[in-house]
């Protein structure tokens, strides 16, 4: 499945990976390959995938290797997954 | 015929100009490029959200009443005036300044117009004509979206205390470097979104699992927008100053060129003259001893 995550000031993460987890107001969720379409609020806290799509120059310090895991920090934000695709608008 | 070393002055000071004006020139194309990138790399946020915003609005009941949308009797307006912290930028700052003017002056005619100022120079101005509740220049040393939220939560504030019945945005759009719009945009209340024709049909086509419910998402991604309206702007406010100061120095070096090509002329002129003088002299004085 495809991943992008993008923020207001930059577009941070674009590629193919295996899963995505994310922190949702209703409580932490994962997403695999052919998941239902989605859209939820996102609180405080980690997004995780597993995977290696390319990470925006300059941005790599915003994240962290946990259990083969990439993560990052967010403060808030939605998800949209549809088609395969995932988009994660982050603050 | 002014005299050969006022001229020569006259043209060290054209040129010292002309150097000024010339690397203000470069630096604000290099600062251009940088603020139009930026604004390239919010696109796909502002995008994605209004796309998801528009879909589920289109899905609720038109009178999903949220807070921001509340329309009421116009009595107090807020002008939020985006201007620049520095000149030399041509029109770029008194554009804003004459239509914010012109707001409190004609569009809202007898109602309560104040004003809050993003930006010295319009700050300098605008206070001494109305009045300005606040002023922010900081706000351009670090343009974040963090800062900016700062600034949205205040007036999304100012609006649901019925502080103001109608907040607007003043600011110069980046259409290309040449050329600035001033546009004035209703920030609060929100306007329904305009339906995209030959869209409507698109909402229907995916059933999306919602979580929480539509009306929580809507909620929760409204001042998001809101906030990145405003950021639009002051990014796009950003780019077109760089613009602006770029064709306005752009053309002073021009002049300065022009005014030093002119000098340099007069002080050859003059040169010779001088010469021609001195020649004149020396032969009427060998004839007049020759004589």
């Amino acid at each position: 499945m495809y991943l992008e995550i993008v923020t207001p000031e930059a577009s941070l993460v674009a590629g193919e990976v295996e899963s995505i987890t994310v922190p949702g107001v209703e409580g932490e969720f994962q997403m695999l390959n052919n998941h239902a379409p989605i859209v939820s609020v996102l609180q405080e806290g980690k997004v995780k995938f597993k995977g290696n799509p390319t990470i925006a120059e300059g941005f790599e310090k915003k994240f962290t290797q946990e259990d083969g895991k990439w993560v990052l920090q967010i403060s808030g934000g939605t998800v949209e997954c549809n088609n395969n695709r995932v988009m994660v608008l982050a603050d | 015929m002014a005299n050969l070393k006022e001229i020569r002055n006259r043209i060290s000071t054209v040129s010292s100009t002309m150097q000024i004006t010339s690397a203000m020139k470069m630096v604000s194309a290099a600062k251009l490029k940088k603020a139009q990138d930026a604004i390239t790399a919010m696109r796909p946020y502002s995008e994605k959200l209004t796309e998801l915003l528009q879909n589920l609005s289109a899905t609720l009941d038109a009178d999903t009443g949220s807070k921001y949308s509340e329309q009421r009797e116009v009595n107090k307006v807020l002008v939020v005036a985006i201007t620049s912290n520095r000149g030399l930028a041509g029109a770029f700052n008194s554009n804003i300044i004459k239509e914010a003017r012109n707001l409190a002056a004609n569009t809202y005619a007898g109602k309560q117009v104040d004003f809050m100022t993003l930006g010295k120079k319009g700050n300098d101005i605008l206070k001494k004509s109305g009045t300005v509740i606040e002023n922010n220049n900081a706000i351009f040393d670090e343009l974040s979206f963090e800062n900016t939220s700062e600034i949205a939560e205040k007036l999304m504030l100012l609006f649901s205390e019925g502080k103001y019945d109608r907040i607007i945005v003043v600011y110069n759009h980046f259409k290309n470097a040449a050329t600035q719009l001033v546009m004035t945009e209703q920030f609060l209340p929100i306007l329904p979104p305009k339906p995209i024709e030959g869209q409507e049909a698109k909402t229907s086509e995916t059933f999306y699992i919602f979580e929480p419910s539509k009306e929580e998402i809507v909620e929760a991604l409204i001042p998001k927008s809101l906030k990145t309206q405003l950021f639009k702007a002051l990014r796009d406010s950003v780019a077109s100053e760089h613009g602006a100061r770029m064709t306005a120095m752009h053309k002073a070096t021009d002049n300065a060129t022009e005014l030093r090509d002119a000098l340099k002329l007069q002080y050859n002129k003059a040169r010779q003259a001088a010469i021609t003088n001195e020649i004149l002299e020396i032969v009427g004085g060998a004839e007049a001893l020759a004589g």
